[in-house]
């Protein structure tokens, strides 16, 4: 829960420029990581039995960080923040709901519809703006243009030449990244022509190539031509329609990477390299091995040999730092990682988009419509095929959309509207359970003596 | 009227199934004939109109209760059916339930076992809170269960595949089932198989779906119409129902005249069309039943459903009485608390007022000043005295207050009477402006009634309602209870909703001109003379003494700053520091010390250096507005921003403020210095376009060709119109008027200006320069294939300068794409916010500060994760951790020195924007639904 409030303020001052230490802030701290000062002002508070939410604690201890101070002055300090923390607290009875829905849904109209490319990625194109709102809130399958943010573990994030050859591993290379294809009508042969050039820079080698193609369905037993390189494919049968097929399966083969990640680019951000793609595939990503062994095997053998030699553990340090990656598909981190996980990624996600449009909403906002998004275990789309569909009234739900058939199916379920919220209340013209609507208080005039 | 003391409250409604002995029950009368009138105009009686289902006509008395209009709510009849016709909306339902049960014996095709299985999986959801859908998912999943079994487990009998042919016809393997079998098979099914089926047998069982009975609703339900030409036009369903009982008729003559079965059987089919299009005229698969006209008919479910439905339109949107609406204008002289309203609609808008011991003598004397009354001060000059419309006795007799009889109704008046008495000063009232987005769309006014047919309002409420004066309208509420008017007040006052709950910083603030008068007001070193600051003083109520003046001059006159104005509307505790809106952010920052005065600091309500411009007093920015509504209350601010309007308006026309096109004029050197680098622009352009065509063109990664070429166009491009923007500032100092106003935030910005002095620059549609028109080539004045700067939407010249036909047309391309982006934005957003709206509403803060639904589940544990009210709090942080190190080490100074030290080098990183400055739009009104096209 705390992470999140933490990302916001640092994500602001991201936008700034200081990427490494909202990296920093990133990582969870555990109880045994709080500062003394953090402990001290806990302990003196349960001396007060008073109580704050720890978001004021860590700011007051930064403040006073390195100052010497007395208990007794903290104390001070402390109490006059327990008086502001319980004067500005929520009241009871607020209809928290619609705040929060009227504070996202009004900055919309202020919202560009264009997409655009994201903060410094020039080359990827992100949605934003509304539509990316929308995307959200929806709870899509896949969001219309994903994308996924991967670190390096951070001793070898500084390497361009390894984030070149992890980024080439991650990105899906087809066969025609690599290599020209060549149809022999007369012979009915398809002609693979590998372009060592090519090759060399994704990282493939032709016995490699020949093990994929061979592997892959409708090709598995007409790959011919085994010293040579050239790979070729030879068509039983002389038919145009299959020697056409063939060549389109051999086109389309996937050589290597991961499904769906259809680009990786390098960006620079304080002293770190980061891979940005475009398509996202969390899953196979989190169980991508590459170790610092493969990729020395593949680009410095000698130094391979000497790390081998002096410290051989070394050689199987993972090359990513798979507690850093980040993924716009918001279905993906619920299947992987779970509610909790979504929830906070609908956060994030939503702060970003209105964020990035410069403009301001309380995260408390997005918080409440990321839980109720995700309040039984799943992810639930606001509308009709979501929450608006799941009501527990049937006048409130057939006042929304699909009216008939709600009202069909209640009578045949004897569904009973207990008339608690809202629009329920409307219909039947009563005063709504919320805000003073919730209060009730009778005036009964004391009998006199 | 409310009928007061009654607390009645309806706890539940229950949703069944009218079984056909029910609907005879309740029936008034069986109708018959499928006449309406006979010649005389009289309704018949049997007939769709019989007097017994309530009467529509004045004068008439219902048959069945004795009531006339109005008093009578209808009574239903009912229609007995020849032959058995099944329910369009149960098709789906009974196709379930034919394919789960035994054909033979009726009973659920699961043995024992399996049905109690699927009953505790059923009340398993139901206790851990599944609502109706989960059910349903359960319910599916047993009848899916049921339907794979092949042979029945209770009597042994096969199954068959029963097929629906849509939209209401049953077949069993190839033989067409009636309704009459598929309504035995029904009744064949054991009350208890129900109940894992999902059917409640109390309330529903399953051969009520095909109907024997049909009911007829009440004639107040539809009414029908006397024309001008004394026509009668009947109600849709009317129509329809005459439809089905003269098919009813016909076929049950045929029938029983013992007609060859082919025609039984079509007339049957018919009657089913008319029943199934009765409820439905929209089923998927039927031709809709029209009008004579060709409109189609609008039946039970259209009369139901969409936006124009009974649910959305009359049950959940209500009219009301004792509003008005009218055209705004402003006037920056009333408080923000405050809206003008004419006399005229002050005296048609009353509030009631109960006659009691403690009010009799001032209502009397209010019913003698009759409905118009005015009170003349001398001089032909009038002012607006409250009087009084209707007097209502306790019976509910409304008596009409006249000129004549005023007299003779104030003697009459006693005790509980009510008295309507007209909106007069100080009422409270709720004003509101459409798109209703947020709370702030509605907040209490206090009433001042005026001269003139507009509502009135101060300038800087006009944000968070976000209204201009172009001709926009306003609704304007009087509150008719107490009770209302108490909510309205402490809560809903537009002193309340300074501070957003959005981002809990202030909506409300000064605009416009009034940005430019406090800038004017405090710039630099802005003297006024004596009789100067009488005039602005004097517009200002309740500002502190004013000190002595800051210098005397060399004519020896007493000269006053700005600031010392300025400070007079601060409170005298208040100390702040912050950055103003024209701060440039220079490295490092002075402080105090800062040469363009954009660094304030207030102490002890001592405005001692810095300028009041958006940041300071702006809505959304205003940081002293902020500080003031968080630390001194609603009243303080309230009064603050009344009083910052009345100053920076009477600064501003102290020291005079106009601008015009004239102020974007620069000298000829600057023109040409402008051009020049345009040119180089476009050649270095021309250089990028012959680079590619030669394949010189260095590719960037990630890339193609044109890619690359395209975007360092749109570098170069960008910045020759910045360079050509600069340029043009350094011509346009800060004595510009125009200038003023976008550096202190008024209005404008400075890409605006650059854009009229010095060039408008590259024209976009999807962030692209133009490129579609004809055949490779944008217009016909380029050659095919140009990819230089002008051809392809470059806009060289300014605004002022004038556009060439050719930039005339790419501007236009480019402003109407933004046009477009608008429109489909605001219905866009507006679903979505009805979305969002519609799953929220129910939520609230508990009293334990957990946050619940409806259903009394639990959404959040504590809300928004501490507590805290995002209207309170300082942006975004629960408290104002360094206010309160300040205020509690206010004596131990070392202390806070240090912290100051510490801060001072996160300054930079701390100072956010509030929002930015957005471009103002009208939007054009549009409906906001889409998404309910593809309902069901």
């Amino acid at each position: 829960m705390k992470s999140i409030a933490r990302s916001r303020t640092t994500a602001k001052k991201a936008k700034q420029q200081a990427r490494p230490a909202e990296l920093e802030n990133y990582v969870v701290r555990k109880e045994g990581e709080r500062t003394e000062l953090q402990k001290r002002l806990t302990k003196l508070l349960k001396e007060m039995e008073r109580k704050l939410p720890e978001s004021v604690i860590e700011k007051v201890s930064d403040r006073l960080e390195g100052i010497e101070v007395r208990d007794s002055t903290l104390k001070k300090i402390l109490a006059k923040a327990c008086d502001r923390y319980e004067e500005h607290l929520i009241d009871p009875n607020e209809s928290a709901g619609i705040v929060a829905a009227q504070s996202i849904g009004e900055p919309g109209t202020q919202m560009t519809m264009r997409t655009f490319h994201y903060a410094g990625v020039a080359e990827i194109n992100v949605t934003l703006g509304l539509p990316r709102l929308i995307e959200i809130v929806d709870a899509r399958r896949a969001p219309s243009t994903p994308m996924m943010e991967v670190h390096l573990a951070r001793e070898f994030a500084d390497d361009r030449d390894l984030a070149m050859w992890v980024s080439n591993r991650i990105e899906t290379a087809t066969l025609l990244d690599v290599a020209s294809l060549e149809t022999d009508i007369h012979n009915m042969k398809v002609h693979v022509l590998p372009d060592s050039e090519r090759m060399k820079k994704k990282g493939v080698s032709i016995q490699g190539l020949r093990e994929v193609l061979s592997q892959s369905r409708g090709l598995k037993d007409l790959i011919s031509g085994k010293e040579t390189d050239t790979i070729t494919i030879e068509i039983p049968e002389p038919s145009f329609r299959i020697l056409h097929q063939k060549s389109e399966i051999t086109k389309d083969s996937k050589i290597k990477g991961l499904d769906g990640i259809t680009r990786a680019v390098l960006r620079k951000e304080g002293g770190e390299y980061v891979i940005y793609t475009e398509g996202s595939n969390l899953e196979e990503l989190l169980s991508f091995e590459l170790s610092y062994g493969s990729y020395l095997d593949s680009s410095d053998r000698a130094k391979h040999n000497e790390i081998a030699e002096s410290a051989p553990e070394k050689l199987s340090a993972q090359l990513i730092d798979k507690t850093r990656v980040r993924t716009n598909n918001i279905e993906e981190i619920y299947s992987v990682l779970g509610v909790e996980a979504a929830r906070n990624a609908i956060i994030e996600e939503a702060s970003k988009t209105l964020e990035e449009q410069g403009l301001v909403v309380d995260i408390r906002h997005i918080m409440l419509v990321a839980d109720m998004m995700t309040n039984d275990g799943s992810v639930k789309a606001i509308g009709r095929h979501g929450i608006s569909g799941r009501k527990s009234s049937v006048l409130a739900r057939a006042a929304f959309e699909i009216t008939s058939t709600h009202l069909l199916r209640a009578a045949i379920i004897g569904e009973e509207d207990l008339l608690d919220g809202v629009a329920e209340n409307i219909i039947v013209g009563q005063p709504v359970t919320l805000g003073t609507g919730a209060v009730n208080i009778e005036y009964l005039p004391g009998k006199k003596e | 009227m409310i009928a007061r003391g009654v607390s009645k409250r309806i706890s539940s409604i229950r949703f069944a199934l009218l079984s056909p002995e029910e609907i005879r029950k309740m029936s008034a009368v069986k109708i018959i004939t499928a006449d309406t009138y006979d010649d005389d105009g009289f309704p018949i009686d049997m007939g769709l109109m019989d007097l017994h289902l309530g009467v529509i006509e004045p004068g008439l008395r219902c048959k069945t209760c004795g009531r006339k209009v109005d008093e009578c709510p209808g009574h239903f009849g009912h229609i007995d059916l020849a032959m058995n016709v099944i329910h369009v909306g149960y098709v789906k339902e009974i196709k379930k339930l034919l394919d789960a049960t035994c054909r033979k014996c009726g009973r659920l095709l699961l043995t024992k076992e399996q049905t109690d299985e699927f009953k505790k999986s059923l009340e398993r959801v139901e206790e851990f809170g599944g609502d109706v859908a989960d059910l349903g998912l359960v319910t599916k999943e047993t009848v899916r269960e049921a339907a794979s079994k092949a042979v029945c487990p209770h009597c042994g009998a096969t199954r068959t595949k029963i097929t629906l042919d849509k939209p209401t016809s049953f077949r069993e393997e190839g033989h067409k089932l009636t309704p009459k079998e598929v309504r035995e098979r029904l009744e064949r099914i054991p009350d208890a198989d129900l109940i894992p089926l999902g059917l409640d047998p109390r309330v529903c069982r399953p051969e009520w779906m095909v109907l024997t009975a049909l009911p007829v609703p009440p004639v107040t339900v539809r009414p029908s119409i006397t024309l001008e030409s004394g026509d009668r036009s009947e109600d849709d369903l009317t129509h329809k129902l005459v439809d089905v009982l003269r098919i009813n008729q016909r076929l049950r003559e045929n029938r029983d005249a013992g007609a060859p079965q082919l025609i039984v059987e079509d007339l049957w089919e018919l009657l089913q069309y008319h029943v199934t299009t009765y409820f439905d005229n929209q089923t998927s698969g039927l031709p809709p039943a029209r009008h004579r006209s060709g409109r189609p008919l609008k039946t039970l479910v259209q009369r139901l459903k969409g936006k124009e439905g009974r649910f959305r339109s009359n049950l959940s949107g209500k009219r009301v009485n004792f509003s008005a609406r009218t055209v705004i204008s402003p006037d920056p002289l009333i408080s923000i608390n405050e809206v003008g309203v004419p006399v005229e609609a002050a005296r048609e808008l009353t509030i009631p007022f109960t006659a009691s011991p403690y009010n009799m003598d001032a209502l009397k004397e209010m019913i003698r000043r009759g409905p118009e009354p005015l009170a003349v001060i001398g001089e032909g000059k009038s002012r607006y005295l409250p009087g009084v419309n209707y007097v209502i006795r306790p019976d509910g007799r409304r008596i009409k207050v006249t000129d004549k009889n005023s007299e003779q109704v104030a003697e009459m008046l006693e005790l509980n009477f009510v008295v309507e008495r007209h909106l007069t000063d100080g009422d409270i009232v709720l004003f509101n402006r459409q798109p209703s987005l947020h709370r702030m769309s509605m907040m209490g006014h206090q009433v001042r009634v005026m001269p003139g047919k507009t509502f009135r309002l101060s300038l800087s409420v006009c944000p968070p309602y976000n209204a201009d004066f172009d001709g926009d309208e306003m609704n304007l509420h009087v509150l008719q209870s107490e009770e209302a008017r108490a909510e309205a007040k402490v809560l809903m006052k537009v002193q309340e909703h300074v501070l957003s709950p959005r981002f809990g910083g202030p909506v409300i603030g000064a605009i416009h001109d009034h940005i430019t008068g406090a800038f004017l007001l405090t710039y630099m070193n802005s003297l006024f003379t004596k009789e100067e600051v009488m005039i602005i003083l004097s517009t200002v109520k309740n500002h502190r003494e004013l000190p002595k003046p800051m210098m005397t001059d060399k004519a020896g006159r007493e000269m006053w700053s700005g600031k010392q104005l300025f400070s007079l509307i601060l409170p005298a505790t208040l100390s702040m520091a912050f950055k103003s809106s024209i701060c440039v952010n220079c490295e490092p920052c002075l402080y105090e010390k800062c040469e363009y005065d954009a660094y304030v600091r207030i102490k002890d309500g001592n405005f001692e250096v810095g300028t009041m411009d958006e940041k300071a007093v702006g809505a959304f920015k205003g940081k002293v507005i902020d500080k003031l509504a968080r630390d001194y209350g609603s009243d303080v601010v309230r009064e603050f921003i009344d009083n910052v309007t009345k100053l920076s308006i009477a600064s501003i026309m102290v020291r005079g403020f106009t601008t015009g096109i004239a102020d974007e004029d620069i000298p000829s050197d600057g023109k040409n210095r402008i051009a020049e680098s345009l040119e180089k622009a476009v050649a270095r352009v021309n250089e990028l376009v012959r680079q590619y065509k030669t394949g010189e063109l260095e590719q960037m990664p990630g890339r193609s060709m044109e890619e690359t070429l395209e975007v360092e166009v749109m570098k170069v491009l960008g910045r020759a119109r910045d360079g050509a923007g600069d340029i043009a500032g350094q011509y346009l100092g800060m004595e510009n008027p125009a200038v003023i106003m976008a550096k202190c935030g008024a209005r404008g910005s400075m890409l605006n200006l650059s854009q009229m002095a010095g060039c408008i620059g590259q024209q976009a549609v999807r962030g692209e320069r133009l490129s579609r028109g004809y055949w490779n080539r944008t217009l016909p004045h380029f050659k095919q294939g140009d990819l230089g700067a002008e051809a392809r939407g470059f806009v060289k010249h300014s605004y002022k300068d004038g556009l060439t036909p050719t930039e005339f047309f790419f501007h236009s391309m480019g402003g109407r794409e933004g046009i477009v982006d608008t429109a489909v934005r605001t219905s866009r957003s507006g679903y979505m916010q009805r979305r969002l709206i519609n799953a929220l509403e129910d939520i609230k803060v508990t009293e334990d500060r957990t946050v619940r639904n409806t259903a009394d589940s639990i959404v959040q544990v504590l809300y928004g994760e501490d507590g805290i009210d995002p209207s309170r709090s300082i942006q975004g942080d629960a408290v104002d951790v360094d206010g309160i190190l300040i205020e509690a080490l206010g004596d131990e100074a070392q202390i806070l020195a240090k912290i100051d030290e510490k801060r001072a080098s996160a300054y930079a990183t701390l100072e956010m924007d509030m929002m930015e400055g957005q471009e103002e739009e009208e939007a054009e009104e549009v409906d906001y639904d889409i998404g309910e096209g593809d309902e069901q």
